[in-house]
């Protein structure tokens, strides 16, 4: 099948091919990245009912798996690859509306940069892959972070690159010590051999995998660099970084976790460590007041907290709430991250006291917004409500001690968190700019976009049904290790 | 012998990213860091009296002549040089975001540069 290859090649061709068009095409370099991704985007789509059926692998070179480099499109990965293809392609044409700054290719070409390293990063089945795919994402996000040069950008960028490359660093070394006990570097194969060793190394690798990917998926207290990044970076940048960045960390920390070592000592400390990045996250984003993008920040590292707490609980109910969850949250920051940027530019200020009275003015966004929040903090009818619902079900059903006793503090961070967002809220409807702005509405282009993406949030809370087949394929595919290797090694 | 040195690289450079207050430094021990791990692939691949992995004649000849050859392991070699690649573009990534930074503050010392708060 040679639709899953195309799917990291075309963005990856792509994004150099920006660079040469530039002398060519000029300005209209900037609808490269949304063709590309539209591409990708029913390329994916094709995919999603064969690798429901049996996930596809594709193996590079034509060797059989436990040898070659091989691509596995099962149900987590056709869903990832879905997920970032849609949330690129809509913050791909809110760019070719907003970045104004010429010369935009090189913009054009990392952003394409970061979607390859995400989609790689899904879809592959070798760990060195996954490495290589992880730091192209990394690096991509690094140099976005810092692109438009000013102090603060920067700084955050630097942070950011010293801490993610510390993790990478750990990857690596954790990457070397498997391979110094299995002698080999494909998932499956390691999988299925993990159970034949005892030994305390497997044990510090499975720490390290934890710790490297929890940079990048800014687990507390790896996080640092999060609020800085995400608020500093351009605002469809901070959409990408939050709604894509952060998933390909916490899908590959889940992948090591429950494929690859399914090591059960580890899940208790993913629950736990999951409500203290949830609770500290949530606290940190009800103090911020001057910084607005900040704000979604500190709640994009909550969300993270939630979605490793629900794959903490090692069940198959509780990893799709996690997995309805991170799908939830991608759509619904990308949204507020894109809207909230347009109206920083409007009021010229990233303060919550700026944006007061916008509803007036930009009446189709704050509505959008609107939608976001209200799915961000769970309420029904949308997509949100949903997701926290099917957590808190699945924790309740494991029975354990411990499980209540976390419920009871993510329901309480829940209740901080919506006195945050509906500030927001309150701040856009019912409250009166000072003084005249003359904000108008989004233009056009940019949008479309955030429109789409509420739409999207309301159709998979008013249905959710047109999304949990795929979830509860990728629950099954993530709980079951047993038959992800007997798929890819062949069967005995 | 192999590994503690690489160890000791890794240690080194967690020293020096955690410790040190110039920014430079900080890209050195960034560098130790890559280092050290690139040894530790290397020692993981090492066979004891082994050549390097390469098919050349005098390696067949001596095969031929019925002697075992002893080759290491070149999976982590192949790692080892795509991990370089990788660290070099991390390191002059960083160093021209500090050459920006130098630019905004006039400084190096990460001491100093707190325009945003942690």
């Amino acid at each position: 099948m040679v639709a899953a290859p195309l799917l990291i090649a075309i963005p990856l061709a792509a994004a150099f091919l920006v660079l040469l068009l530039r002398p060519v095409i000029g300005k209209g370099v900037r609808f490269v990245p949304p063709l590309v991704l539209l591409s990708n985007l029913v390329l994916s789509c094709m995919l999603i009912p064969r690798a429901l059926a049996e996930p596809i692998v594709v193996s590079i070179g034509g060797w059989a798996p436990p040898l070659c480099i091989n691509l596995v499109v099962g149900p987590v990965g056709v869903l990832l690859a879905v997920l970032i293809a849609i949330v690129s392609f809509l913050i791909a044409v809110y760019a070719a509306a907003t970045i104004r700054k010429e010369p935009s290719d090189r913009y054009h070409m990392l952003f394409l940069l970061l979607v390859t390293g995400a989609t790689g990063t899904v879809l592959t089945g070798d760990i060195f892959n996954l490495f290589v795919f992880f730091e192209i994402l990394c690096i991509a996000s690094y140099v976005l972070t810092a692109y438009e040069r000013e102090k603060a950008g920067t700084e955050a960028g630097f942070k950011y690159l010293v801490q993610g490359t510390i993790g990478s660093t750990l990857i690596l070394v954790a990457i070397a010590l498997v391979y110094g006990l299995f002698g080999t570097l494909n998932m499956a194969d390691i999988a299925s051999r993990v159970s034949t060793v005892d030994s305390p190394v497997l044990f510090v690798a499975a720490g390290l995998f934890i710790a490297g990917f929890g940079v990048e998926a800014a687990i507390f207290p790896l996080n640092a660099w999060l609020p800085d990044a995400h608020s500093s970076a351009p605002s469809s940048i901070s959409a990408v970084l939050s709604g894509l960045a952060i998933k390909a960390g916490v899908y590959a920390m889940v992948r090591t976790t429950y494929t690859l070592f399914n090591a059960p000592g580890f899940f208790g400390l993913l629950a736990v460590m999951g409500v203290l990045t949830l609770v500290i996250g949530e606290i940190s984003a009800y103090r911020q007041r001057e910084d607005i993008k900040r704000m979604l920040a500190y709640s994009s590292i909550g969300h993270i907290g939630l979605i490793v707490f629900a794959f903490g609980l090692a069940t198959s109910a509780g990893s799709f709430g996690a997995l309805f969850q991170l799908v939830n949250h991608a759509l619904a920051k990308a949204l507020l991250f894109l809207a909230v940027g347009y109206m920083i530019y409007t009021a010229g200020s990233k303060r919550l006291s700026a944006l007061a009275g916008l509803g007036r003015e930009m009446p189709v966004t704050c509505v959008a917004c609107t939608v976001a929040i209200f799915s961000l903090v769970g309420l029904p009818p949308f997509a949100g409500f949903m997701s926290k619902l099917s957590i808190i079900y699945a924790a309740v059903a494991t029975e354990r001690t411990l499980a209540m006793v976390l419920v009871a503090i993510v329901l309480a961070a829940t209740v901080v968190e919506a006195g945050y967002f509906f500030r927001l809220v309150q701040a856009f409807f019912f409250r009166e700019s000072h003084g005249p702005r003359g904000g108008r509405e989004v233009p056009l282009a940019a949008l479309v976009p955030i429109v789409v993406l509420g739409i999207l949030i309301v159709v998979i809370g008013v249905f959710p049904q047109v999304v949990t087949p795929v979830l509860r394929g990728a629950a099954d595919e993530l709980c079951n290790r047993s038959e992800y290797i007997a798929c890819i090694l062949g069967r005995p | 012998m192999y590994y503690a040195g690489a160890v000791a690289l890794l240690l080194v450079g967690f020293y020096m990213v955690l410790v040190k207050a110039n920014l430079i430094k900080i890209m050195l021990g960034i560098s130790f860091l890559d280092t050290g791990t690139h040894v530790l692939l290397v020692a993981i691949g090492y066979v004891r009296g082994g050549t390097a992995p390469i098919l050349s004649e005098s390696l067949r000849q001596s095969a031929e002549a019925g002697g075992s050859v002893t080759v290491v392991d070149p999976v982590p070699q192949a790692l080892v040089l795509t991990a370089i690649v990788i660290g070099v573009g991390v390191l002059a990534l960083g160093l021209s975001i500090i050459v920006q930074l130098y630019r905004h503050y006039g400084t190096l010392d990460g001491r100093q540069i707190r325009g945003l708060k942690w």
